[in-house]
């Protein structure tokens, strides 16, 4: 089913943070539209509203004013349930810190998602082994997220985020807290799944070769959208 | 998706041992003091009854002077004109016996300065009927070696407590004399008996009004006639009904056709016995379920304390769960049964504790007071106890899961 309506769109968002007396202007007034299948890399000084973009997108966080439009609803309009259902079925996000339960093993954290959505216990089981050997943790499956490095638990989060089999892959930073050569093979997965899968994928990144892997290249500062690029080549 | 979330629920609980512990403890304290404080007042009220049945007897009944409350007539009357007789003909009546009681002029023996003791002394006058019917009435007259109690057709023999038979110069084998009523004779009765010294009091003065003062002669109630005449001076019978009877008709019978006679008495069966004994029982209990109840809210408070900080700890775990989908009834599912499952843990421990604490007591208290302690394990305080665990668990969990669960996605995941 295709559809000529943008996957998500974004206009006139913005979003300030009361803080004491004054008031922190996250986001200015944030246009932006993002086709199925993309690869988008949001850069951008630390401070300058990615994140707050992304939570946005990903159904985490509301607007202080505008609209946001996921294949066309606006999301304003949805229940606090609609929007858990949302981001359980449509969203996957990935995050600089990775979020994983503690206590539960690779598996059962990979499972989550799909318990949420009342998924069947067998095939979620079967679904999360798969995911684990596709992100390249087959021989992780039981270990507890200390027991695995950073790359591993980034994988672990990336098999999480694709649980669902959501549209849209959201993440903030994934690299941010691993080596360069572990990132590296983490973009590369996250590109595969645009490429292979054809996910439509959010990146936030400072690293510009990180920037390479994008069709397209949004870039912020305090707040607002100062240049948006097409990725040639 | 319930047993998804139990799954959820215990990896969490096993993976924080030790909070979940503390936890676990602060229920069980709670609950061990208010099951075994209960048990311990259910215990002792049971262990009362029991013991009046045992003395008592549940198919007997007692004639006790009858209370003149508003007549206007004065209740000093504590003691009562009866026709022993006539009330063992009394349909429904197996055996009746019954103690008289007067103050008698008595004389002893010579003592050391050849002077014959005298005085006025307390004569209690028993049917043998008590000591061949009611053992367990009569039990604490025990007499000194050598001594025996009067049989059925005795008359002129008499029990002395010691301190009188020390006073009269009197040892078993000698004898007295007591002066009776105007135109009736003295008698000469020997004695049979002397009732040793006992530290402790009687546990059946309650109801007989006999205590083994040293200071009563005890002689047959047939002998009483012989001195005094027919019984207008009877301070307590004891009246058992024939087998199959119903003893509350047979003695609320018995109680009106006395009246009709001239008796002023009033019947009490056992149940009108333990039911008095029940409101002072129960008053028992009250005050020991309250006691139990401080210590409940205090444990409960403790466990909130406990919930909250945990609930708070994993706030940004919540945040988590959300941001892949969880909707708010899944997150208090979830706490609901975590923490409801500690607060059941700890009540099945607390009540396995509490019946242990309440037992020993009662074997503690037993020994003390010389009685065998019941031991009451009652199913509907189990049961009342395990549901109050779980549902003090999941109310002190539930609030700040709830709190937790309406934070914004991403403040709960900003949460550290
Ligand atoms: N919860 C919040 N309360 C107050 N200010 C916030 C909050 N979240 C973000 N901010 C502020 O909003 C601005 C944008 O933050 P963020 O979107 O995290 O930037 P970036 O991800 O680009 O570093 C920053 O100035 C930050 O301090
Ligand atoms: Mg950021």
């Amino acid at each position: 089913m295709k559809s000529a309506m943008p996957l998500l769109d974004l206009r006139g968002i913005t979003k300030v943070y009361p803080l004491g007396k004054t008031a922190v202007h996250a986001l200015r007034g944030v246009d932006l539209t993002i086709e199925r299948g993309e690869i988008v890399a949001v850069m951008g000084p630390s401070g300058s509203g990615k994140s707050t973009l992304m939570h946005i997108l990903g159904a985490l966080d509301t607007p202080t004013g505008g609209v946001a439009l996921l294949d066309g609803q606006p999301l304003h309009e949805l229940s606090e349930h609609q929007l858990a259902t949302l981001r359980g079925r449509k969203v996957g996000f990935v995050f600089q810190t990775f979020n994983l339960i503690p206590t539960l093993s690779a598996q059962r954290n990979v499972e989550l998602p799909m318990v949420f959505l009342g998924a069947p216990k067998r095939n979620r089981a079967a679904r999360a082994r798969d995911l684990l050997i596709k992100v390249g943790l087959a021989d992780r499956v039981h270990h507890r997220p200390n027991e695995l490095s950073g790359g591993e638990r980034q994988r672990v989060a990336i098999a999480r985020a694709l649980a669902n089999d959501p549209e849209i892959i959201l993440a903030d930073e994934p690299t941010g807290n691993l080596d360069s050569e572990t990132g590296a093979t983490i973009l590369t997965l996250l590109q595969s799944l645009s490429t292979a899968d054809g996910k439509t994928v959010v990146l936030v990144t400072h690293d510009p070769d990180a920037a390479c892997i994008a069709d397209r290249i949004v870039r912020m500062r305090d707040g607002r959208v100062i240049e948006e690029m097409a990725h040639g080549s | 998706m319930v047993r998804d979330f139990m799954a959820l629920a215990g990896s969490s609980i096993l993976h924080r041992r030790i909070r979940s512990w503390l936890t676990v403890i602060g229920v069980f304290i709670g609950i061990t003091a208010v099951v075994a404080l209960i048990s311990i007042g259910l215990g002792l009220e049971r262990t009362v009854n029991d013991e009046v049945a045992k003395v008592f007897g549940v198919d007997t009944f007692l004639l006790a002077p009858r209370q003149m409350s508003n007549s206007g007539r004065s209740n000093g009357l504590a003691q009562y004109m009866l026709d022993l007789e006539w009330l063992r003909t009394v349909d429904g009546v197996a055996t009746a016996a019954a103690v008289r009681q007067r103050t008698a002029f008595v004389e002893g023996q010579a003592g050391p300065d050849g002077r014959v003791t005298q005085g006025f002394l307390p004569v209690l006058g028993l049917s043998p009927e008590l000591v061949t019917s009611f053992p367990a009435f009569i039990g604490s007259l025990e007499l000194e070696p050598g001594g025996r109690l009067f049989g059925e057709d005795e008359t002129l023999v008499a029990v002395l407590g010691k301190d009188v038979a020390t006073r009269l110069h009197v040892e078993v084998g000698e004898t007295i004399v007591i002066a009776g009523d105007g135109d009736k004779p003295e008698l000469t009765l020997t004695v049979i008996g002397i009732v040793a010294p006992t530290a402790e009091p009687s546990q059946q003065g309650f109801t007989s009004g006999i205590s083994p003062s040293g200071d009563t002669i005890y002689v047959p109630y047939g002998t009483m006639d012989l001195l005094w005449g027919p019984a207008n001076d009877v301070l307590t019978t004891l009246v058992r009904t024939e087998p199959g009877r119903d003893v509350d008709e047979v003695a609320a019978r018995v109680q009106v056709e006395l009246r009709a006679r001239g008796s002023e008495v009033t019947a009490v069966t056992y149940s009108d016995i333990s039911s008095a004994i029940g409101t002072v029982t129960s008053t028992v209990s009250a005050f020991l379920a309250g006691i139990a109840g401080i210590s409940l809210l205090v444990g409960g408070v403790g466990v909130m304390n406990t919930m909250y900080t945990s609930v708070l700890e994993r706030t940004k775990e919540i945040g988590i769960m959300k941001a892949v989908g969880a909707k708010n009834s899944h997150i208090l599912s979830i706490f609901l049964i975590e923490s409801g499952l500690m607060g059941l843990v700890g009540g099945i421990v607390g009540t396995l504790l509490g019946l242990g604490v309440s037992s020993l007591a009662s074997a503690v208290i037993g020994r003390i007071f010389d009685v065998r302690v019941a031991v009451v394990v009652s199913p509907s305080l189990i049961v009342a106890t395990l549901a109050g665990a779980f549902a003090l668990g999941a109310v002190a969990g539930l609030w700040p899961a709830w709190r937790a669960a309406k934070l914004p996605v991403v403040d709960a995941l900003r949460y550290e």
